[in-house]
């Protein structure tokens, strides 16, 4: 983890809460997908945690919902501004060479982290297969725009205004059932979403990642503020989204 | 201008900078922070330790406040066997000391855990008397000066040759009570203060967050704290509580602290020890003192003369 100055080089609105952040500046070690940075928003006391959605040598890019009053004061940021930055912070996701059909399910600004994921995918594996299934709750908060290409996009929503109706899990189980098993699931978005991909693939035998979200404070694995149930050998313990996260399996994460 | 020393004492455990990580906001030390000069850190102190493993608190334990955040984490821990196994009573550090941080249900587990760790080379334990997010009906023990002197005075007898600070919480009456009962007990320093006891409530999930507040909301309350208890007392004080500049912790300094605690400051703020670090030099400089030990109380005067120096 280092702690950087970005500039801001672009803050773009993309579609009704849907913001992304355009920053100059890198980190000395690559982050991986899944990762996430930790931004310092003033006047606000904590840091605030967002996924990388996207990283070049020179810049990286952030995918963020406005969701409260730190994201409305980042809304408003120029051009040209600085960013104080904690990162690349957490789990990335584990990948594979072997993986040939991957399935990414995002909902919401889950997608952010599986945007990084497929550009890296796509990337380091000529012959690699990506579905991606994008729910949203409806065609306005659909971010079309700043989807990488070379990957086959399954959209759904909740009111039917775009692509197919309803869970994204649900169409997502759909095509398993017609007999495309995917090597791994791929997953970011709301917690029952999440729990939802965790119980199809258990049922179907596919391994499944899933990242996850919760309230931070330090970022960096030290306060044990932002733990969730992970299943042990005694049952269960608090494991902390920050640092032991915030990629899990989704067999081992205790769901409620 | 000269070379100007940092070292301080507090008891017998001597630290090469006055600046202390607080119990609870940095694990065990165990996690690298890359961005952290460790140099320039006297101490950390553990994550409290418990004499039974603790789960901690269920979701949410943490939310921001104006100005701080309410956290109750709980004691989330291992509980001492392991800590012990684990090694974490000492991770190493490159030269920053290791303060242990425990609590425990009775005075018996408190006991049970200083012989656990008297063989371990342990230079201090601070004494988690102040925890507000455990057994939260019943008092905390530094509500009390006849249980706050009987633990500390327990533990002492235990660990003579130790460094035993008592860290008290400023939700009390009268907290140099407090202090000098800690301080009858034996106590070789007290940390002023833990955080102050507090709740929010959420209107959306309609739900009560009890816990504990820290940041900047807390700032003038430990120092009150410090300067009460400095007056009445003659062991030394670390002062904790909102520090997120290096000035914050040269305030605590002249109004009694002869070392300061970074707490949740240091979450926003990852250049927090190095600003502190500076501007103590900087002080020094400015108002030719040699030591950072001297600047300990210029702003506060000691009641009882007589008390004289202060040990260490």
């Amino acid at each position: 983890m280092e702690a950087k100055k970005f500039i801001i080089r672009k803050n773009l609105h993309l579609t009704d809460k849907l913001y992304l952040l355009e920053l100059e500046g890198g980190f000395n070690k690559k982050p991986l997908p899944g990762q996430f940075i930790h931004i310092n928003i003033e006047p606000f006391f904590l840091r605030r945690p967002f996924s990388i959605a996207g990283y070049r040598e020179d810049s990286l890019k952030v995918l963020y919902k406005i969701a409260g009053r730190a994201t409305d004061i980042l809304k408003i940021k120029k051009e040209g501004e600085i960013l104080d930055i904690i990162g690349p912070l957490g789990s990335g996701f584990p990948v594979k060479n072997s993986q040939k059909n991957v399935y990414l399910v995002g909902g919401g600004t889950g997608i952010a982290p599986l945007l990084f994921l497929s550009e890296e995918l796509l990337k380091n594996n000529l012959h690699i297969n990506i579905t991606f299934f994008y729910g949203a709750k409806n065609i306005n908060e659909i971010v079309f725009n700043i989807l990488p290409c070379g990957v086959n996009y399954i959209f759904s929503t909740d009111d039917g205004s775009y692509g197919n109706k309803g869970m994204v899990s649900k169409v997502m189980e759909g095509y398993i059932k017609r007999g495309d098993i995917p090597d791994v699931i791929y997953a970011g978005g709301p917690y029952e979403m999440l729990k939802k991909i965790a119980e199809i693939s258990e049922k179907w035998e596919i391994p499944a990642f899933v990242s996850m979200e919760n309230r931070m404070a330090c970022g960096t694995g030290i306060c044990y503020g932002c733990v969730t149930k992970i299943k042990s050998k005694k049952g269960w313990e608090y494991k902390r989204v920050c640092k032991d996260g915030p990629v899990f399996n989704s067999k081992e994460v205790l769901w409620e | 201008m000269g070379i100007k020393s940092l070292e301080v004492r507090l008891g017998r455990l001597s630290l090469k900078t006055p600046i202390i990580i607080a119990s609870g906001i940095f694990s065990y030390g165990e996690v690298n922070i890359d961005y952290l000069d460790y140099k320039k850190l006297g101490a950390i102190t553990t994550k409290t330790i418990t004499f039974l493993p603790r789960k901690g608190n269920p979701q949410p334990r943490i939310w921001e406040t104006p100005s701080g955040i309410i956290n109750c984490v709980g004691l989330q821990n291992p509980g001492i066997k392991e800590f012990i196994k684990k090694g974490l009573y000492n991770v190493s550090l490159k030269g920053v000391k290791t303060i242990v941080s425990i609590s425990g249900e009775n005075p018996d587990e408190i006991k049970k855990m200083t012989d656990m760790l008297m063989d371990k080379g342990v230079e201090a334990i601070e004494l988690n008397l102040s925890c507000p997010n455990v057994n939260r009906e019943n008092r905390m023990v530094s509500q009390s000066p006849e249980d706050t002197y009987s633990i500390v005075k327990a533990v002492k007898d235990i660990a003579k040759n130790i460094t035993i600070i008592a860290k008290l919480s400023p939700s009390v009456t009268d907290i140099t009570e407090i202090a000098l009962a800690a301080e009858r007990g034996g106590a070789d320093a007290i940390s002023l203060i833990n955080t102050v006891k507090a709740m929010a409530v959420d209107i959306e999930k309609k739900r009560v967050i009890e816990g504990g507040l820290s940041g900047p909301a807390i700032k003038p309350v430990g120092l009150k704290a410090v300067y009460d208890v400095y007056k009445k007392v003659k062991v030394p004080l670390i002062g904790i509580g909102g520090i997120t500049t290096g000035e914050d912790a040269i305030e605590y300094m002249l109004i009694g602290a002869s070392a300061i605690g970074v707490g949740s400051g240091f979450f926003s703020n990852p250049y927090l020890i190095d600003q502190i670090y500076g501007t103590f030099i900087k002080f020094l400089e400015k108002n030719n003192l040699k030591k950072i030990a001297d600047a300990t109380g210029l702003l506060n005067e000691k009641k009882d003369k007589g008390a004289g120096k202060r040990k260490g």
